[in-house]
Order: structure tokens, then sequence, then C-alpha cells
């Protein structure tokens, strides 16, 4: 009445169950309402911020009003949007008090002072000292009889570039960061999801009644592939949620672009996947309960860590940074810095595929490697399973 | 036949199996029984495959089980496992379908032992809200689901409240009978001595002694006799003739050498007083057990331990 199986209906039987186990159980939903709250707060808060930081209210005293058109001048310059109030002395003291004020210019010419509550802005620092320093300079100027303007204009500066400004460039940025950002937390919940499995069947010894009818390699392909998928349908609600959400908002008004990142990520997601997962499988194969994990496990969130702050602190104010250049070819990096690098335009298509081809040679080393440990460690409970036992040829 | 043949195994500098031997037969209810750390758990892990033999082989219809055969085994492991947050009838379908049966048979056959072994009203309750008698009762369905061909069960008895013993006994009696072996761990001698067609008894990894409970009775070849009735002393001086055991009341034990005629006694127990009593003492298997054990752990390194 039994029917001999094939592997492959084996693997899709074990892949069936991980992902209806996964997608059913309570943590998947609440998952990907954390995630989405944190991405939104994420967004939220950095939009809060960044008009928090651009508004400044500063108080000019009836000796200092004379500098508001200078200082309105160069805030618009620097894009900082400036509020000048004007107050006497004593009131404006009491408003920096009671923050209603940032900082109360005061003082007068040759002995100008800029009143902060504990710390002045830099940004707003900066903007009185030049123009306070435009103020002077110009009525030095004046009085020697040489025209400002003229010497504005022989001073000039012209910026160009050789290629056209990307008009875009800020939006990239933004999918570039979006899609590492799902990019890091798909792999790394994900990976830490085939450890704790690997681990549960171990701990609850379900794993002697499986092996006892299909082999341990059917059984990680099963686990990684069920789960692979879980993560990639969380990756693609994410995505759509993000994507029609900063759409609606008017964020995001370069649709080809947008999708263009959404196929990167989904491919990077999926080589950087079954790298990880066969590493954190593993290694969760070497212990036998899940308190053991976390200290085996994190050598693997570093790894992912790593290339993902770099990402994040190295290509904001310079994509073409030769050591992202360089990290964006290896594996177990290139998963995060690669589709960063393409979403802003300094890696070609070619570059991408280079990549992704080194990504899956290590693939097969990797999983090779990981298959080994996993056959030799997963029947064995009771004291952590060292590597080099675990990676020598008997079983 | 299910054919275990000269395995060993070694775990590190321990011998766990020494060319273990032993048969059992289609329909045969065999009972495997040892101390802790005899052997027994190595023995069946390496009839499933989970463990591999440093050498030895295991044989099922003349041929040596692989992978395929494997599937055909029900296995219930001496660690129970399943997974804990899959519910009961899922889990029982998955390990089914594992097994190479399609859906509808998985689900007839979840259905058919989950009744039989009265756990069917809580096939949709997650494993972990279970009571561990009755997860015991779903992983024997889990080692029965797939209609096994051979049945290889490590401490099924554990933990079992009486009922649940007696339901598990009589399906490993019916399994038999439709021509399964089933052979089984247990430390309950008891329960072993009224189940099994025949026992396999293993010491330091060694058969010390495999038979039916009578065959191991008759083993040494002595016979034990329980008189009632003459003075004590009556026995004494009578040749091949050796007192083991004697009460206050009037009653004693006997052996009797091989070859020392039992009427010869009887007429000696008779001319020392009247006879209310006397007849043949058969060991249950506890203490023949210990007689096996005992006598088997010294003879072991130097005995060849017949095998059915």
């Amino acid at each position: 009445m039994t029917a001999p199986l094939s592997p492959k209906q084996v693997v899709l039987l074990v892949a069936r169950r991980e992902f209806v186990a996964q997608v059913r159980s309570r943590s998947f939903v609440i998952g990907l309402v954390i995630t989405l709250v944190l991405f939104s707060g994420l967004l939220l808060l950095g939009a809060y911020i960044g008009v928090q930081s651009d508004s400044k209210t500063l108080g000019l005293t009836a000796q200092t009003a004379s500098l508001q058109p200078v200082l309105e001048q160069s805030a618009k310059g620097q894009a900082i949007q400036l509020t000048v109030r004007g107050v006497d002395d004593e009131a404006g003291r009491q408003q920096v008090d009671a923050g209603d004020l940032d900082a109360l210019l005061t003082g007068e010419a040759g002995g100008y002072e800029l009143l902060g509550l504990d710390a002045v802005d830099s940004r707003l620092q900066a903007l009185v000292t030049a123009a306070v320093q435009q103020q002077t300079l110009t009525a030095a100027l004046t009085r020697a009889g040489i025209d400002p303007a003229q010497l504005a204009a022989r001073s000039q500066l012209a910026v160009d570039t050789l290629e056209p400004a990307d008009p875009e460039a800020g939006q990239k940025l933004g999918l570039a960061f979006v899609g590492i950002i799902l990019l890091f937390f798909s792999l790394s919940g994900y990976g830490q999801l085939v450890a704790t499995g690997v681990v549960e069947e171990k701990q609850s010894r379900v794993v002697e009644l499986l092996l006892a009818s299909i082999k341990p390699w059917q059984l990680l392909a099963g686990k990684i592939i069920g789960l692979g998928a879980v993560g990639l349908l969380q990756l693609v609600i994410l995505s759509v949620i993000s994507g029609a959400g900063a759409t609606a908002a008017g964020l995001l008004t370069v649709p080809t672009a947008a999708v263009g990142m959404f196929v990167m990520v989904v491919v990077w997601y999926l080589l950087g996947f079954f790298l990880f997962a066969a590493l954190y499988a593993a290694v969760g194969s070497t212990v036998s309960r899940q308190e053991e994990l976390n200290s085996v496990v994190a050598p693997m969130i570093f790894l992912l860590l790593i290339p993902f702050v770099l990402t994040l602190n190295l290509l904001p104010n310079d994509p073409r940074n030769g050591l992202a250049a360089v990290l964006s070819f290896i594996p177990f990096f290139s998963q995060t810095v690669m589709p960063a690098r393409y979403a802003l335009g300094v890696a070609s298509l070619g570059e991408v595929l280079v990549a992704a081809v080194l990504a899956l040679i290590a693939i097969v080393v990797v999983v090779r490697l990981a298959g080994r440990v996993y056959q030799n460690s997963v029947l064995r409970t009771g004291a952590r399973v060292s590597l080099r036992e675990a990676l020598s040829n008997r079983s | 036949m299910l054919d275990i043949g000269r395995i060993s195994k070694r775990f590190g500098t321990r011998q766990a199996l020494a060319e273990v031997s032993f048969a059992v037969r289609p329909g045969e209810v065999f009972g495997f029984v040892g101390s802790n750390g005899a052997g027994k758990t190595t023995t069946m892990r390496i009839v499933l495959g989970v463990l591999a033999a440093d050498s030895g082989e295991v044989r099922w219809k003349g041929s040596p089980i692989d992978a395929d055969l494997r599937r055909r085994i029900g296995y219930m492991p001496e660690e129970r496992g399943l997974y804990p947050k899959m519910k009961v009838g899922e889990q029982l379908r998955y390990l089914a379908r594992l097994h190479g049966l399609s859906n509808a048979e998985a689900a007839a056959s979840v259905e058919h032992w989950a009744g039989r072994l009265g756990v069917a009203e809580r096939v949709g309750d997650e494993v972990q809200k279970l009571s561990l008698g009755n997860q015991q009762r779903v992983q024997l369905c889990a080692a029965l689901v797939h209609d096994p061909e051979v049945l290889v069960l490590d401490e099924p008895f554990s933990g079992l409240d009486p009922t649940a013993v007696t339901v598990m006994s009589s399906v490993l009696r019916d399994k038999a009978e439709s021509g399964v072996p089933v052979i089984f761990s247990s430390h309950q001698l008891d329960l072993v001595e009224r189940l099994c067609d025949r026992i396999g008894v293993i010491a330091a990894g060694r058969m010390v002694a495999v038979g039916s409970v009578e065959e191991l009775r008759e083993r040494d070849g002595s016979i034990l006799i329980d008189v009632h009735g003459p003075p004590a002393g009556w026995a004494h001086g009578l040749p091949g003739v050796e007192l083991v055991a004697v009460d206050g009341a009037g009653r004693s034990r006997v052996r009797l050498a091989a070859g020392v005629d039992d009427q010869d006694v009887l007429r000696a127990a008779l001319a020392a007083g009247p006879v209310h009593e006397f007849r043949r003492w058969r060991p249950p298997l506890t203490e023949l057990y210990r007689n096996v054990v005992e006598s088997g752990a010294a003879a072991a390194d130097h005995a060849e331990v017949p095998a059915a």
C-alpha cells in the first residue's frame, strides 16, 4: 500500500509542512505586524527628525535685528527653515529657557552673543557666525569703497558634473535603504528560524522518527526551502505594502527603479538565504537545546550585521566607496552590499551577475559542508558537538 | 524473517554491541530484555538505520534492509518524539505521507488508528496539550499509520496506565497475527512473559539467551520441585537433590540434577511423611532473567551464544 517516494516528493512534503506550520503560527502574523509597525515608525521618525532639525527659531533683539535679511538669505541657501522673532533681551532669555526659541542673538556689533539653553545647534551656530562675518565684511568693504556685489561676482564658483546629476538620487538612496533593511531582517529572521526548527526537532526527538524514514539531506532541504518560502512571502508582503504606502504618500515617484530594486531584493534574498540558512542549520544541529542556540548563532548575526552597517554608513555619502565595491563581490557580504550599490546606480547589471555567480558557488560549497555537519550532528544529543567532529567523514 | 546478523557497534572505547544475532519470525512477538545500557536501543536504532553498525547486517526476507525497506518498518523510538506544536491528526497524516501513503490513505489510516488507540477525540489538539500517556498512544499510532511490515518498538509500555497497556498489548498481538514480526523492548518482565512468543536477553552488548520462556527454563536442564508436607530434612542425603529453600510450615523447594527421576524423589518424600503437594515449579521470567544475566555476564567472554 505504500509506494516509494522520490526524493523530490519527500523534500516537497517536508517543505510544505514547514511552510504551513510557519504561516499558520501566531508568530508569523505577529512578526509581520511588528515589522510593519517598526518600519513605518522608522520612516515617520526619520521624516520627523528631518523636519525638526531643519526648522529653527531664532530671537533677535533690537540691536541685532539688522542681521535679519542676511540671516534669512543664508538660511535659504542652506535649506534651513529659519523663523526670526523680534524680542527684547529679557523676554528672549525667558523664551530660550522655556524652549520657545532655539537661540537668542543679542549684544551688538563687536560683541554679539548667541544664547542657547544648554547647547546651541551647530548648524544654527554656523549660520549666525556666517551672517555676522558677512555683515562685518560687507560693512568693511563698503567703507573701503569696494562694491560687495562686484566682489561676489568675481569670486563666483560654478559647480558642474560630467554626467547630469540624478534628480532621483534621493529616492534611489531611500530604495536602497529600504531594500537592505528588508534583506537584513528577512535573512537574519528566517535564518534564525531554520536554526530554531532544527533544534526543535532535535530537542523534541522527533528527528529520530523522521530519519527512520527519510534521509537527513531531504529533511534539511525541505526545511530550508519551506522556511525560505515563508521568508519570501513575508518579503513580498512587506515590499508591496511599503511600496504602495510610499507611492500613496507621494514619497515614491520612480516605479521602474522600485520594481528593479524589488527584483534585486528577491534575487539577493534567495542567494543570501540559502547561504545563511545552511549555516544556521549546521550550527543549530550541533546543540541539543534552544537555550544553547543563542551562543552558536551569534557569529552569524555578526556576519550579517557587518555588511549591513557598512552599507548604511558608507554608501550614502560615498556610493563609489572602494571597500564597498570589493565587498559587493564577496559571498556573505554581497547579498547586502551589491543590491545597495545597484540601487544607487553605481553597479552595472554585469557586476551584479558576477557577484551572483560567486554567491552561487559559495552556496554549493557551504551547503555541502553544512549538510555534512548536520548529518553528523543531528542525532547526537547531550553535549555540544564540536565542529571538528561534525565535519569528520564518519557518521 | 527479520534477521539480525552478528551486528557490532563501538562508541569510542566502549563496545556497545558484540556480534548480536537473533531472528524474529513473521507473526511473532519478540521481547527484547536487558538492563539499562545493555544494547537494546542501539540494536533497534541499527535495525532502523538511524545508526550504522560497524559490522554485521540486518536482513528482512533475505535481503539487506535499505532505505526503501526501512520505510516499511514501524518504529517507536525510546526517546519519544513528535512536533509539540503540531496537531495530532496533521502530524500523523504527515508521517504517513512521508512513508509513502497518498493523502486519502493517510487520512483513513490515521482515523482508524486514532480510534483503535483511543485518541480519536484528540486529533485536533496540539500534541503538547496531551497527557504523557496519550502522547504515547499517538506515538504508537505514528508507528502504525503506514501499515508497516515490521514493527520495532523501544519500550512501548513505559509510562502507560493499565487500560493503555491492555490496548497496546492487543494491538501488538493483532499485528503479529496478521503476519508482522513485532519486536519490542521492555523492563516489565511479567508483561513480556505474557505477551511474547520468544524472548531475547541481552547483557553488556551480547545476546545471552534467545528462546521462548519454556526454552529458557529448560536451558540449564535442572528441575525445581515444590513439596508441602514432609518434615524438614526429608531430602537430606538424596543423591542429585539439592535443597533450594525451606520454610517452617513444611514447605520446601528442591533442585533435581539432570537425570534424577522425580518418582524416586516423591517416594523419598512419602517415606519421610505425608505429602500434600508435590509439583514442578516454573520460575517466572523475572527469575530466569536474573539467572541468565548473572551467569551470562560471567560466561559472555568465552561462550558463543545460541541464537535461534
